[in-house]
């Protein structure tokens, strides 16, 4: 069921989301990878980074906490061992792009704007795990609007898609700062700033104290601000929402997609079931089938 | 690492299990015996010693309040939404099944549902995972120092020395804070104060075995790896042709890979981290390691890396 993203033909509705997904070759021993719509890589940053210390992580109800602080191998050693394999995929592939100022980002964007096998970029205003950069863009209209309008200016024409954090008051005032400064697509919603306290050690569990929930403990506000932004941003403009957080099954895609996201990432759920993003596809299929839905677009925003 | 022991072209995946068994051997501690059949008999056919699975026990009920411990009651609640990892104790390879056995510690609400498993049921598996202990050749002598629950993997590792390196001899030492936090199945009334008793997990290996409590409460007095530094001291083996396989509390790997550094011995460490996907991609599971010729440390995943490592690469933090 093919479907199309702002100047892009996907082959499906379900993308793999950022960070949860390797760099590809992890989950594809356990589902046909191209059956994707899109891929997007973890965290790509200027130069290498470690990572935070562990706990990395702690588990929730219906839901975890992360706070892995963006471990990734750097953006030259992505383009040498990583992009020959992504070029090959059948999916879109979006690079996710993070770093501490706007000149990181930029540069990062230029190294890969021309590379072959890269449909766009996903910029990481919103990752709650680095102390700088990272949300401190997604929060602040001014500055999102300077790091938009600059990743835009260097992927030379390839696609460029804004993530929005959940972690303010008017998700929509981002949103439409995002699309008028020149991103051409949305996704949303990344994680939402949290905290696991052990009683016994009277610490937080993580060793970064703070990390991102994810899982479908979010996904009801998840489908809400895709819903608004859909309402208030989106849809007049013509701006795709691939909409995320907490989707497990087909019927919590399907919300999505009603709500008004052209596409939907399965993120946490791959940890569960690896192949988690073809048996959702599968499902919205059958759902499709069912209802007599024709093409997916007509479930988009389709919500009475 | 030698042919017979790459982990390459081990297929893993996503498989459904039946329950063989599933009882209790001792206050808190269970073993979950699992069998496999088609695809999944062929997949976990060379699963070995020091790899892992991923148990989902989030559709298994929870057992009736009233059989839950106090100390539990809070944690029951919680809902289970990631799978935990559990290494094999025993690998069973007959001609159409394979049967891999858990050694589990009731400790939150996965392992309080896994409780609940009744012959019969069906539970989701993914593996084989990681990588697991290697048989340098030239080894003669094996220490397999074990850490309460540390035992589970080696006692898988202790079946392929006996059967497969019939060239090593192994010794093992396991050591627990009390005589009542060892995962064995001999029961506690039955464990002696004498040093060299055999713990039947391991001696139907015909493998000798020392037991350390920290309490003294039964056979070596102190931290296991004092028994075993002990032992080198009386059996002085040689380092070259030694090696010491180990898995528990990280303190107590870091106290052996002291150890065995400063005896000049082989040392392969089985590492321990909170895990949510167990195959690579959530990057939650990081070890410190060094990198090769640098001051320099760089994070490997416990999961896809390891979780066996070799220990002069790991720097021990205060994980446990």
């Amino acid at each position: 069921m093919s479907v199309g993203f702002g100047g892009l033909r996907l082959g499906g509705c379900v993308w793999t989301a950022s960070g949860t997904c390797g760099y590809a070759d992890e989950l594809g021993e356990f589902m046909d990878m191209d059956r994707l719509g899109g891929f997007i890589t973890k965290s790509i940053t200027l130069e290498p980074r470690k990572g935070n210390a562990t706990p990395r992580i702690v588990e929730t109800d219906s839901g975890m906490l992360n706070a892995i602080g963006l471990a990734n191998i750097g953006v030259e050693r992505f383009i040498e061992e990583k992009v020959p394999l992504l070029a090959k995929m059948k999916a879109a592939v979006f690079v996710n792009v993070a770093g501490r100022e706007i000149d990181d980002y930029v540069a990062v964007i230029d190294l890969l704007a021309g590379v072959e096998g890269i449909a766009g970029f996903e910029l990481n205003v919103s990752c709650p795990n680095v102390k700088r950069g990272g949300i401190t863009f997604g929060t602040d209209v001014g500055l999102l609007r300077e790091i938009t309008a600059a990743a835009k200016a260097a992927a030379a024409g390839k696609m460029l898609m804004v993530k929005l954090t959940p972690s303010v008051t008017n998700v929509s005032e981002m949103a439409a700062a995002a699309v008028e400064a020149g991103a051409d697509a949305l996704s949303l919603i990344n994680t939402f700033t949290a905290m696991v306290v052990d009683i016994e050690t009277r610490r937080p569990v993580l060793a970064n104290r703070t990390g991102g929930l994810s899982g479908p403990a979010i996904k009801p506000i998840a489908v809400y601000m895709v819903n608004r932004v859909y309402n208030e941003v989106a849809k007049e403009r013509g701006i795709p929402i691939l909409g995320m957080g907490g989707i497990r099954n087909a019927s919590d895609a399907v919300e999505f997609l009603l709500a008004g996201a052209t596409a939907v990432a399965v993120g946490t759920a791959s940890f569960v079931r690896p192949a988690s993003a073809v048996r959702i596809m599968d499902g919205i299929e059958r759902y499709c089938e069912r209802m007599g839905v024709g093409a997916v677009a007509e479930l988009t925003g389709a919500l009475l | 690492m030698y042919m017979d022991e790459m982990d390459v072209g081990q297929r893993k995946g996503d498989f459904s299990a039946v329950v063989a068994s599933n009882r209790r051997i001792g206050d808190t501690f269970w073993k979950l015996r699992l069998e496999f059949g088609g695809e999944a008999a062929d997949a976990f056919r060379t699963f070995r010693p020091g790899q892992f699975v991923q148990i989902d026990a989030a559709g298994a009920p929870l057992p009736p309040l009233e059989q839950i411990p106090e100390t539990l009651q809070d944690t029951a609640e919680r809902q289970v939404m990631l799978r935990r990892p559990f290494s094999f104790t025993d690998l069973d390879v007959q001609k159409r099944k394979t049967v891999g056995e858990i050694l589990y510690c009731v400790v939150g609400p996965a392992t309080l549902r896994m409780t609940m498993l009744r012959p019969g049921d069906g539970i989701a598996v993914i593996g084989p995972l990681g990588n697991g202990f290697r048989v340098p050749e030239g080894k003669r002598t094996a220490l397999l120092v074990v850490g309460g629950m540390g035992t589970a993997p080696l006692q898988h590792l202790a079946r392929h020395l006996a059967y497969d390196h019939k060239e090593i001899d192994a010794t093992v030492f396991a050591g627990a804070r009390t005589t009542r936090a060892l995962p064995f199945e001999r029961r506690q009334d039955e464990i002696s104060q004498g040093l060299g008793f055999a713990l039947p997990e391991f001696s139907r290996y015909g493998m000798e075995s020392f037991i350390a409590t920290d309490n003294g409460t039964a056979g070596f007095h102190g931290f296991v790896t004092d028994c075993v530094g002990k032992w080198l001291d009386e059996n002085h083996p040689k380092p070259e042709n030694t090696i010491v396989y180990t898995c528990g509390p990280e303190v107590m790997l870091a106290a052996m890979a002291k150890l065995a550094a400063e005896r000049r011995i082989d040392c392969q460490v089985s590492m321990e981290r909170r895990m949510a996907c167990g195959i690579g991609v959530c990057q939650s599971c990081a070890v410190e390691c060094r990198v090769p010729g640098s001051n320099e440390t760089m994070y490997r995943m416990c999961c896809k890396d390891g979780p066996v490592f070799d220990s002069r690469e790991v720097v021990f933090g205060e994980h446990n």
